[in-house]
Order: structure tokens, then sequence, then C-alpha cells
């Protein structure tokens, strides 16, 4: 399998077809499989270079201790660019993925030709939702409840919290929790449990409201009709100076999965309405 | 190679993959994340495990988007060996 050092870590990717550069960032307890589950993988490798890779700590990634934030994961994606040739490149992520996205365009906007941000909710723009109204951690909470791990709603969506928890359970909680969630589930949680990962991705990292009101390249804000951070969504579309927005019907805060060809009938038009890069050093 | 050529090759494949191992039989009715304990990703890496060992691409990108889109999102170890078959074949 593809493997390929970066930031002295080895990250997994995979990689189909010829074109543009678009890079597939799946969110914080994901990894690349989402972007083949949902066909991103097949299509968009019809017309682009397509590269999707584990998120460090995540996947066949390695693992390293911290350098969760969006600020770091950025510096890897950056990094993976680097690596593969791509000097410019339409980056495609979701959830957390969408914040890293967002922070290499604001680290290094020549590099990035658009931006497509898949249903985030920014740490910087945590103030704009409203907990009660968040069914997906409503949601989660009953899940996590039912193999055992008690969420209070003073933590809401504290991942820092969640991994604590289930790191402490006896073995009678763990073999529960294992149970209701699965082994490689499990596995993955205690694995990214032990890193600095849910205490990081709470932090903006310099990517405050103001910063991130500054992105100027061209993005979409693709949020699911029904997701729990439209008041983000119409933030991004209030205050980025070149983001639209399309919503993807049917679906909650995990698009990809909930609608497939919702969701990439929305990112392919969108990506079509890009156009081709100019050839570099070439006539225009 | 026949079908069932192909479903002992998958198990002698499956029965330690990736450092995972697993110690009961393998025939077309075992599940991939039920029964195995494997996650779509290790899909990904196992596809691209058999390209390698039949060397030829394979349209596992295919395989995975319809698992994405069905009801029962678990794999049997038949339909893949199917899968194979269909595209090794001739």
């Amino acid at each position: 399998m593809p493997k390929i050092p970066v930031n002295g870590l080895t990250l997994h990717l995979q990689q189909a077809g010829d074109g543009p550069d678009v890079i597939l960032i799946h969110g914080v307890t994901g990894d690349l499989s989402i972007w083949y589950l949902c066909r991103a993988m097949v299509e968009l490798a019809i017309d682009h270079r397509v590269t999707a890779y584990d998120l460090r700590g995540h996947g066949y990634s390695e693992v390293a201790p911290s350098g969760y934030s969006s600020a770091d994961q950025a510096a890897d994606l950056l990094g993976l660019m680097d690596a593969i040739g791509a000097d410019r490149a339409r980056l495609v992520g979701h959830s957390f993925g969408a914040v890293i996205a967002a922070h290499a365009a604001l680290l290094a906007p020549d590099r990035v030709e658009a931006l497509v941000l898949s249903d985030p909710y920014f740490p910087a723009l945590r103030h704009l939702e409203d907990v009660s109204r968040w069914g997906h951690w409503q949601a989660f909470r009953e899940e996590a409840a039912g193999a055992g791990v008690t969420l209070s709603d003073e933590h809401w969506y504290d991942l820092g919290k969640f991994f604590d928890q289930v790191l402490h359970l006896d073995d009678s909680g763990m073999l529960r929790f294992r149970r209701a969630v699965g082994l490689p589930a499990t596995e993955r949680l205690l694995r990214l449990g032990r890193t600095s990962c849910g205490e990081d991705t709470k932090r903006d990292a310099g990517l405050t409201a103001d910063r991130l009101s500054s992105i100027a390249v061209p993005t979409l804000a693709l949020y699911g009709e029904a997701s729990p951070f439209l008041a983000t969504a119409d933030y991004l579309v209030e205050h980025l100076p070149d983001c639209r927005l399309a919503l993807v019907p049917g679906a909650k805060h995990r698009a990809p999965q909930e609608n497939p060809d919702g969701f990439l009938g929305a990112l392919r038009e969108f990506l079509q309405s890009i156009g081709s890069p100019p050839v570099p050093g070439g006539v225009r | 190679m026949s079908e069932s050529e192909i479903l002992d090759d998958l198990g002698r494949v499956l029965s330690d993959f990736q450092g995972r191992e697993y110690s009961g039989p393998i025939g077309p009715e075992t599940r991939f994340f039920e029964d195995l304990g494997l996650a779509s990703i290790d899909a990904v890496v196992l596809g691209e495990a058999l390209q390698d060992r039949y060397g030829r691409p394979l349209p596992f990108g295919e395989l995975m988007a319809e698992l994405g889109r069905r009801e029962d999102r678990d794999l049997r170890v038949g339909e893949l060996a199917a899968f194979l078959a269909r595209h090794l074949g001739g």
C-alpha cells in the first residue's frame, strides 16, 4: 500500500486518475474509505488526479502522540502535496477534514485552487451553534450510553472527554463498549484516545473567525439540509468573499454516507464550475 | 482460476490479513465486518493487495461504492469471490 513520509510521519494514501489535483480529507475518527464508499474515488478520477489519505493517527497512517490541531494537520497536508508533486490542488474535506483544508488555504492560498467544506463546524465559530438543537450529539450520547459511556451536556462534542472515559472503562465496561461499537472501531478509538487529538481538535489553533473570513479562494459550503451546523454554513456564505452554498437533500452531518449521490452531484458541479487550471508556464 | 479456487485463496489471505489472525473457518457466508472484525479501510487495502496478488487492476472502487449504497453494508467472502471470478475470468 502506498505510504509516504510527511513531517517525520508515514501517511497512507491512495491515488487514481489524471488531471488537476484533488485531495480528499476525511474527518476525525474516520479514514479514507469514506471516499470509496461514496464513489468520489471513482467519479472524480474521470477528470482529476485524486489523492485520498489517512490523517495522522487514522486508518493505515502512523499514529503520532500529538500534532492534531488544524494548523498541524494543514502542515501535513501541504507536506503531502509537496511529496506527491502537487503545486496546487482542489481540497475537499469532510467535517474536521474541512477545517484542515480551510487552514491550509489560510497558510498557503496560492496552493489552493478551490475549497469544498463538507459540513464542518469550526472551533472558532462554536458560539454560533445552539447545543440544545444539536441532534447529532444527542444521538451520539445515546449510543455512547448504550455502550456504557456517560457524557454530560456540559461537555458537548468533547472528544477529549469521550476518549478519556473510553480509556478508563473497567474490563466489563470495555467488553460492553466493544460489543456495541465493534472491535475495529474500539481499537481505533483507543489508539486515537491515547494521543492529544481530542484536545487539539477543540482549539482554533490560529484559525480565528477573522482569518477564516479572509479565505478568498472559490469555496463551496456543502452541508446536509438537516445539518446540525447550518448557522456555520450561513456564516461562511456571509463572510467569505467567494463562498457559495449547496445543501444535500436528506442528509444530516454525514452527507457522503447519508446521500452519496446527492453529495457527489453537488461536488462535481462545483468542481466543473472551477474549470481547468492554466497549464503552469503555458500561454493563457 | 475457478470461483472455488478463488474462495480457497481468499481464505488463506484473510486468515492472516495485516497481522489480524482469524482462526475460524472462512467460507462463502463469512462476513467481512461482522465475522472477521475488519473495517472498510481494510477492504480498501485488501483490494489493493489482491490486485498485486492477481497481477491486474480490478474495479474495487466500484465494489466499494456499491457497498456504500446498499442496506446491508457487510460483504460476504462469497460475494468477493464471485466479483474476482467475474473480473479474473478470460
